[in-house]
């Protein structure tokens, strides 16, 4: 399964692409919204998308709505990773299109149990 | 505690300990408060985020260069003797106050928006700014300080 890591942070995108990592994902990473639409128009297919509200240039809530608007990309699994933790910003994403909504900070544990849900985990991780 | 803002030590110590404990250390308990009188910063490296809104404040961290190096190693998974380039100490600790300062957020009633963190060696101007509170704390023996402040 291949995956979209999308944050403005190094870190960050290297703690989320490590857990996918280590459930069996091949990532790839972008430092934001519109770098991350770039990579979808390039080609290949992708999962899942984990996606940072908060990112200069092209914000998180605004690549969700992007994609959505693309029938190419309907199958791409969409989840907000952030900090964003109110009532309203989780509507927000939501009613734009996201699937999920995970808040840091997460573990890896956290993660996996969303990507269950999701029927998202590699087969080898659902054993 | 502010009448604008929620924020109290008992608030900023569980944050400042979920975050560590979930993102830095994999378990609670390496981030506890610092016994004793606050002690002075030999080189400190300074990490803040504001939120802008009805309420403007700043979440402010602040610890030594050598600390911030290590817990960048830990975010990032490196060995002890590996160097810490620059690029990464400022992301690492930036990444940090984010998270610690996103949580904080969202204890205000209403929604505000935060800016990207910002880090530096020396700390942001504190001239009509009020320290709302804050707490020095001891990551794996090293002193760690988390303030809120109102700008």
């Amino acid at each position: 399964m291949r995956a979209l890591v999308i944050d403005d942070s190094r870190t960050m995108r290297r703690i989320v692409a490590g857990a996918l990592g280590r459930l069996g994902y091949e990532t790839v990473e972008a430092g934001d919204g519109q770098e991350a639409l770039d990579v979808l128009e390039a080609g290949g297919r992708y999962d899942l998308a984990c996606i940072d509200w908060n990112m200069p240039v092209m914000d998180g809530l605004t690549f969700v709505t992007n994609v959505r608007a693309n029938p190419h990309w309907r199958s791409v699994t969409l989840m907000m990773v952030t900090t964003e933790s109110e009532h309203g910003q989780i509507v927000r994403a939501l009613a734009a299109g996201a699937h999920e909504y995970m808040i840091k900070p997460f573990t890896p544990d956290a993660l996996r149990d969303k990507l269950e849900l999701l029927g998202l985990l590699p087969l080898e991780e659902t054993v | 505690m502010s009448p604008l803002a929620p924020f109290d030590t008992v608030q900023i110590t569980a944050i400042a300990e979920e975050v560590f404990a979930a993102m830095v250390d994999g378990e609670p308990g390496h981030l506890v408060p610092w016994a004793g009188d606050a002690p002075v910063l030999a080189e400190p490296l300074h990490a803040w985020v504001e939120i802008h809104g009805t309420f403007a404040g700043r979440t402010l961290l602040s610890t030594d260069v050598s600390t911030a190096d290590d817990l960048a190693r830990a975010l990032l998974g490196m060995p002890a003797d590996e160097a810490v380039s620059e690029e990464d100490l400022v992301d690492a600790f930036g990444e940090v106050v984010n998270v610690v300062g996103g949580n904080l957020k969202a204890l205000l009633p209403v929604q505000e928006k935060l800016t990207m963190p910002r880090v530096g060696r020396t700390a942001p101007d504190t001239h009509g700014a009020t320290r709302i509170d804050g707490v020095v704390l001891a990551w794996r023996g090293r002193p760690l300080d988390v303030s809120v402040w109102q700008i």
